[in-house]
């Protein structure tokens, strides 16, 4: 006979460990534990078979691996608990015994946790640190981006700002941002660094909601981890081109606004600034030499922009030369492979160059932070904004005779408007509406454009997102199309299935009918709410076409009844009611056309529907007689399959019918206006 | 050898060792009889050998095993010693010439140790043999004698206690008339000591040894003596002394302080300056630290480096990367799906929610939410409003560290690669598809359908009692006859052959036989055929019955007889009358058998029929299961039954069983047999239609399901075209290829081919009865809305 196992002592009960005896064996807290397992990536498991694990009747919830946990028992970040734990407590003592100067001794000798070899442990690779670098920049832009309270010290959001700023930097001076997207929720980046895609979220600057359950320890530990994380890459990165590392950092600038001005990278063999911003960079420097007359009128600062011109122009060309090199082999390795492999993605020299012959001058309304890193990200040396938006401009006058693009982002006001509220008594000098009006041989845009521009890689045309136009509609660059769903960038003609769009106008025109109708019977309310029914959105309107569907589905249930009975009939059987309709016709003296005519245009609403209908019923019918050969196990698979499918193209249809109707809708209005 | 014997002479010393300091050392002591005492005990110990022997042995038992060895030879030995055989000792003596003897010897005795030694000089000179003596056995060859190994714990141990008496706390006495006085702990006898002559009790009782107590040591039965240091401890307890010598229950006190306390102190010395001033060499050294510190060679405390500068990197991590070996349990956390369209800020206008949707989704629970946001349109990016980004990276931290992470293999796969690759319909050709002639006339639901032989009518049989004849193509009623007002017309056969044109039908009981004469098809030739084959067992029908049965009268299995004259004349000529209602009639290719089931006649429930004998038989007394359906095989005699549950086919030539088919249905409806007889299908009122390959198993080859509602009734084309078709309650026909290959390697073929509707469905009942036509791919179905529908 076997030796009698005992239960517990081997296989998935000795391998998984739940959390309580997790932090027993470790002998911390629980909140230490789970910073431990922040800081080491170590995570719970799902035990294939909970009951097997667990030694209790009512199975734990959480499991950890015991191998994970023994791992932790030799991390020398556990000794460093402990002491912050004994000095803390000698604190409390020093304060209880109101020994202020020793407590603070005592607090600033707190042992210090450094995270580095946790870094490399994680991340052998550089490759996986850039791979895992998601999660990371979103947090920390967020962070970069939050007021500081108890919960976040000032210390912290500056070192996320600082490094947040850097990674900026990289990105900009190896042209390496490739996507970018205006969601609801913030603004996406994609950048493709050494062949990884990183991708992360940079909220819109508003003051975050800071309240509701949401503990900021957690987040602060991450916070921890990952701030040393994009040092050590961007260390990394910036080595990799040849930069030093840390670079100069200008306190003034940054206090000023000066934010991606307030970094100045430094070349390793030139050992002199490398002025990444150019005419910004020298604008800034001028502004710290004159840092009296910063608050100076606009003329002074004008002149200061023409002064600069020149070095500024100068300053690019030996930029670019120093990165030149690079982007030219980096060009032609790619431009050889091109030709074998496609590449969807822009190129870098794509990247580079895609405003680099522009200057952009930004108005005060528009979002300053994205718009700056972007344009400079995809060329443009020059970005110049209004004073309000902070330090660091390019020049901050808007009527810089250099300026080639304009973002704007105000609703078009006609040329006269400003000054017909204003009145006439300004008109001869005044600066303001002045600098409202439009700069002839200056082109206009809304932010979107930068953004549409730089996610298709070519320039759009411009007068499509001009002030105060209707914006076409902003569209993720990640969607890839997919066989069945919808795309909407693609016509709908393609996308349809046959028969699709007659069946659409078809119900469209029963629903219209209906409405009609409705409308019909309403007579007297139509006159008094005949504006809000066309203006669109009201609840009358819903109920209006709640009722109208009703009728409708009324009237569809009636005919479809009719057309059953028609089916029932087999083509010979039409065939003869046809003969026999063209008898009848025929002996009632009427040409046979005309009975045809009226017969079928009654008959005609009904005919693609049947159509379909039937067709769709062949389909299925020959489906179903496939799957009826199936096994039971393939099937409940093939099923299951079926489902997530159809539900799919049930919501492409969805999409492509509210198209339709909104193309349709568009057209009666061009016509109306036509007439 | 030396050895040991050093150390049994170091013990026999030791045992001496007590005394010998007493004599020197011992004055208190009755010193008068010290001389004496000595004298006599040392006489004792070597005049009495017996005694002193006894006591060696107990000796030697603390001793190592080798000693222990030779007790039997020893106590030969002893023998020997009593007879003072002087000279074989000096013998011996001179043999053992390393032998160093310390022990003096006394009156020129030796101590009977020694002899024992030389007996086993062989045995010591190698210690391999230690564990055995040699001696001569009865034939004069060596003989090995093992020792005796004791099997107490620590039997090896030389520290053994000493050989204690066992018998207990009883008195002596009672071993007084035996010559042991009780037991070691192997079991052994403790013999008594031998007491003294007379003589020597009598010196003893005048010169007492030393030590003497008088009394008996119970353990040994010697007498009990007391060493007088011995004696001593039990004078100091008698006494209620400190037994022990040289402690001092009450030592003087050693006072560290004086407790006396002075009055006056012994110096009027004033207190010196130094006392009262600092010391200059402490602030010498304080001034040096002081010193120090100003100049900064000391520093009071760790400084800190200032926080910028600790989280500044200024060195490359991954300067020797080194890629870590793939590991399945390493599970990097999954990215978040990138942006879709509906998360833009200006989605495209047809993303956007209707106002229905909206509605909807405010309804729903903020948990069931597909999207915890709806689609929204800004028309420019000036009037985007903030989101809750806290919240969404707080959420998104907890699924980092609190989730626990699993690789799921995602299928990938299009659907329609599973779907098996079925030839198009259109191969199969022709099969029936579309409804062409519909038959309606029956009141009530159709119960059978039949087509016959040459495939020109059909017959139908309803709820109604009527038997109606129809033209196949025009669905012309051609012959109609009530058989029954009460009964329904349950099944219908037409009799196999073209020779002669014989339906069969069934009303509850009796089965009928019907010549239509109205038919065109009927030509006199076959009418007058039929009409021969009717008649031709009219004479054998009461034979058999009064033949077998003479006292009992047993009532027959079924009357056969000629109907009254008014169905004669509409052509129903012949007439059955069985125990029970008929549920199934199927005919033998020949035409001249056919077998009825009647699932209530219990032991008459399947009988076969000869109709040119007009004779009923009952091949089965007794059948397992209810039965439901019968078959005969097209080619062998082989006749199928089908019970419940199974369906058994018999050998009716061997009148044996063959086999038992097990579809694993709950209740078979009809089963039909493939025209070339190794195929049965089976349907059953579960749904399913089993297709049992009689060469493969008694388990169904390929199991069906396709009927919503239950299986009425199974056909094979029987005309040759690989097709079958079922007829089920959900109101469809469904019609499959069934192509059965000769070969044996491969399998039958079964395709879906149509799904034929039209139906109605009439009180939970839809499409009753089926039959092929003979050579088309015709099928003609009835309906339990009293129509037949021909499908072609």
């Amino acid at each position: 006979m076997a030796k009698i196992k005992k239960k517990g002592a081997s296989g998935q009960a000795k391998n998984y460990i739940t959390r309580t005896q997790a932090v027993r064996k470790l002998q911390i807290s629980l909140q230490d534990f789970r910073r431990l397992c922040i800081f080491k990536g170590i995570h719970p498991r799902e035990p294939r078979n909970k009951k097997k694990v667990s030694k209790k009747a009512t199975p734990a919830t959480t499991f950890y691996y015991t191998r994970d946990i023994a791992y932790l028992l030799h991390e020398p970040l556990l000794q460093k608990f402990r002491d912050h734990k004994a000095t803390a407590k000698k604190i409390a003592r020093a304060l209880g015994r109101d020994e202020v100067s020793d407590a603070k001794r005592l607090e600033n000798s707190l042992p210090r946790m450094k995270l580095d070899h946790i870094v490399k442990e994680r991340y052998p690779t550089f490759v996986d640190a850039l791979r895992d670098l998601d999660d990371a920049l979103s947090m920390l832009f967020l962070f970069a981006n939050l007021p500081s309270t108890t919960a976040v010290p000032a210390k912290t959001i500056a070192l996320c700002q600082r490094l947040c700023l850097e990674f900026e930097h990289y990105l900009i001076v190896s042209h390496s941002l490739k996507k970018t997207f205006l969601s609801i929720k913030g603004i996406y980046y994609q950048a493709t660094v050494q062949g990884q895609d990183i991708m992360w979220l940079v909220p819109y600057r508003f003051v975050q909601k800071m309240t509701g359950d949401i503990d900021f320890r957690i987040m602060g530990t991450f916070i921890e981890f990952y701030t040393t994380l994009l040092g050590f890459v961007n260390y990394r990165l910036y080595t990799s081109i040849g930069l030093v590392y840390p670079p100069k950092f200008n306190a003034s600038s940054d206090e000023s606004g000066g934010e991606l001005g307030a970094i100045t990278l430094e070349s390793k063999s030139i050992s002199g600034p490398l002025a990444i911003q150019n005419g910004t960079s020298g604008n800034t420097a001028s502004k710290a030499a004159s840092a009296a007359a910063q608050a100076a009128a606009d003329k002074v600062a004008l002149q200061n922009g023409d002064a600069e011109e020149i070095p500024a122009q100068e300053e690019p060309s030996a930029e670019v030369e120093v990165v030149d090199d690079k982007i030219d082999t980096f060009e032609t390795v790619t431009g050889e492979g091109a030709d074998v492999l496609p590449q969807p993605q822009v190129s870098n020299t794509e990247a580079a160059t895609l405003f680099s012959s522009f200057t952009f001058f930004l108005s005060r309304e528009t979002p300053r932070a994205p718009l700056e890193f972007i344009l400079k990200a995809f060329g443009c040396k020059r970005v110049g904004w209004d004073a309000v938006l902070g330090d660091g401009a390019f020049t901050t006058n808007e009527r810089d005779p250099n300026i080639t693009h304009q973002i704007v982002d105000r609703p078009n006001l006609p040329p006269n408007a400003f000054s017909a509220i204003k009145g006439g008594e300004d008109e001869a000098g005044a600066p303001a509406p002045g600098a409202r009006s439009r700069v002839p041989g200056r082109i206009y845009v809304q932010p979107q454009w930068v953004w549409d521009c730089v996610n298709q890689g070519k320039l759009l045309r411009p007068d499509l997102y001009a002030p105060g136009a209707t914006l076409p509609p902003h569209l993720s660059p990640w969607v890839k199309p997919k066989k069945g769903a919808y795309d909407p960038t693609a016509p709908l003609e393609e996308q349809e299935k046959e028969g699709e769009a007659e069946l659409h106008a078809e119900e469209e025109g029963e629903e219209s009918d209906a409405e009609e109708v409705e409308h019909a019977n309403g007579g007297p309310f139509d006159a008094i709410f005949d504006d809000e029914v066309e203006a669109g959105e009201g609840m009358d309107v819903d109920g209006s076409e709640s009722e109208g569907e009703s009728e409708a589905e009324a009237a569809a249930e009636v005919d479809d009844e009719e057309e059953e009975d028609d089916e029932e009939l087999s083509e010979t059987e039409v065939e003869r009611l046809r003969y026999q309709r063209e008898l009848e016709a025929e002996a009632a003296g009427q040409p046979f056309a005309t009975a045809d005519a009226g017969q079928m245009p009654g008959k005609k609403p009904g005919e693609a529907k049947k159509k379909a209908e039937l067709k769709k019923r062949a389909e299925k019918e020959e489906l179903d007689r496939q799957r009826m050969m199936l096994p039971n196990k393939k099937r409940k698979l093939f099923d299951k399959m079926q489902y997530g499918n159809q539900k799919r193209e049930a919501e492409a249809e969805k999409l492509r019918k509210k198209r339709r109707k909104l193309e349709k809708e568009k057209l009666a209005a061009q016509a109306a206006k036509a007439k | 050898m030396s050895t040991t014997n050093l150390s049994r002479k170091r013990k026999a010393s030791t045992s001496n060792a007590l005394p010998e300091p007493e004599i020197d050392s011992d004055a208190e002591f009755a010193s008068d009889l010290l001389d004496g005492a000595l004298s006599q005990s040392e006489d004792e110990s070597f005049h009495s050998g017996s005694e002193s022997e006894v006591e060696e042995e107990i000796e030697e038992d603390e001793e190592d095993e080798e000693d222990e060895e030779d007790e039997g030879d020893e106590d030969e030995a002893d023998e020997e010693s009593e007879d003072d055989d002087d000279g074989i000792r000096e013998q011996l003596r001179n043999l053992s010439t390393s032998e160093s003897r310390s022990r003096p010897t006394v009156n020129g005795k030796e101590p009977p140790v020694q002899e024992k030694e030389e007996v086993r000089i062989g045995a010591h000179m190698e210690d391999l043999e230690t564990n055995y003596t040699v001696t001569t056995d009865a034939n004069g060859n060596v003989r090995y004698v093992y020792q005796e190994i004791d099997p107490v714990y620590d039997s090896d141990d030389s520290d053994a206690g000493e050989q204690t008496n066992t018998i207990g706390n009883i008195p002596l006495s009672f071993y007084d008339s035996y010559p042991h006085i009780g037991y070691d702990i192997n079991g052994k006898k403790i013999m008594r000591p031998a007491e003294g002559k007379a003589l020597d009790a009598l010196l003893d009782s005048i010169e007492l040894p030393k030590g003497w107590t008088g009394l008996t040591d119970p353990m040994t039965g010697k007498p009990l003596k007391l060493s007088r240091y011995e004696l001593e401890i039990l004078k100091k307890i008698t006494r209620n002394e400190v037994p022990a010598d040289g402690y001092d229950p009450y030592p003087d006190m050693v006072e560290y302080f004086t407790n006396t306390e002075e009055i006056m102190p012994l110096s009027a010395a004033p207190e010196p300056k130094r006392r009262f001033i600092p010391s200059k060499h402490e602030a010498k050294r304080v001034m040096k630290l002081v010193k120090a510190i100003r100049e900064g060679r000391i520093k009071p405390h760790r400084e800190e480096a200032p926080e910028e500068e600790q989280n500044v990197v200024n060195y490359d991590i991954w300067a020797d990367e080194q890629p870590r070996p793939d590991n399945t349990m390493h599970m990097p956390a999954p990215k978040l799906p990138p942006p879709g369209y509906e998360d833009s800020y200006h989605p495209p206008p047809e993303y956007l929610p209707s106002a229905k949707e909206k509605a909807a989704w405010e309804a729903t629970d903020p948990e069931d939410r597909d999207r915890p946001y709806l689609p929204t349109d800004h028309a420019a990016l000036r009037k985007v409003p903030g989101w809750d980004n806290v919240k969404m990276t707080f959420e998104r931290c907890l699924d980092l560290y609190l989730a626990p992470r699993i690789r799921r293999s995602k299928l990938n796969i299009d659907p329609e690669s599973l779907l098996p690759k079925l030839p198009s319909p259109d191969e199969l050709r022709p099969f029936p598809s579309t409804c062409h002639t519909i038959f309606s006339g029956h009141t009530g639901r159709v119960r059978a359908v039949a087509v016959d032989p040459t495939g020109t009518v059909v017959a139908s049989g309803g709820d109604d009692g009527t038997l109606r004849v129809w033209d196949i193509l025009t669905g012309r009623q051609i012959w109609s006859r009530r058989l029954s007002r009460e009964d329904a017309v349950d099944v219908l056969a037409w009799r196999p052959g073209t020779d002669a044109f014989i339906l069969t039908a069934a009303v509850a009981e009796t089965l009928y036989f019907i010549l239509p004469h109205a038919l065109p098809s009927v030509t006199p030739a076959i009418g007058r055929a039929s009409l021969a084959l009717l008649d031709a067992g009219f004479g054998y029908a009461a034979k058999p019955t009064s033949s077998t049965d003479h006292g009992l009268k047993k009532e027959p299995s079924a009357t056969w007889s000629r109907p009254s004259a008014a169905l004669a004349d509409d052509g129903v000529l012949l007439q059955a009358v069985l125990r029970a209602p008929i549920k199934a009639i199927t005919w033998h290719r020949r035409g001249d058998y056919l077998a009825t089931v009647a699932p209530r006649g219990q032991s008459h429930a399947v009988a076969i029929h000869t109709l040119s004998r007009h004779a009923t038989q009952l091949p089965f007394r007794k059948l397992k299961g209810l039965p439901q359906t019968a078959a005969f095989h097209p080619s062998k005699p082989i006749f199928f039954v089908a019970t419940q549950r199974s369906v058994r086919s018999y050998d009716l030539a061997a009148q044996q069983l063959l086999r038992i088919l097990q579809p694993g249905a709950r209740w078979i409806s009809s089963i039909d047999v493939h025209p070339g007889g190794d195929n049965v299908l089976v349907g059953t009122y579960d749904r399913r239609l089993l297709w049992h390959d009689l060469d493969l198993s008694t388990k169904p080859y390929k199991t069906l399901r396709y009927h919503e509602k239950a299986i009425r009734a199974v056909k094979f084309h029987k005309g040759g075209l690989p097709l079958f078709a079922d007829a089920s309650d959900d109101g469809t026909v469904q019609v499959f290829h069934g192509k059965v290959v000769g070969d044996l390697m491969e399998n039958a073929t079964i395709v879906p081919l149509k799904v034929l509707r039209g139906h109605a469905v009439t009180g939970a009942l839809g499409v009753l009865g089926l039959d092929w036509h003979p050579v088309q791919p015709w099928v003609v179905s009835a309906g339990a809305d009293g129509t037949c529908r021909v499908w072609c």
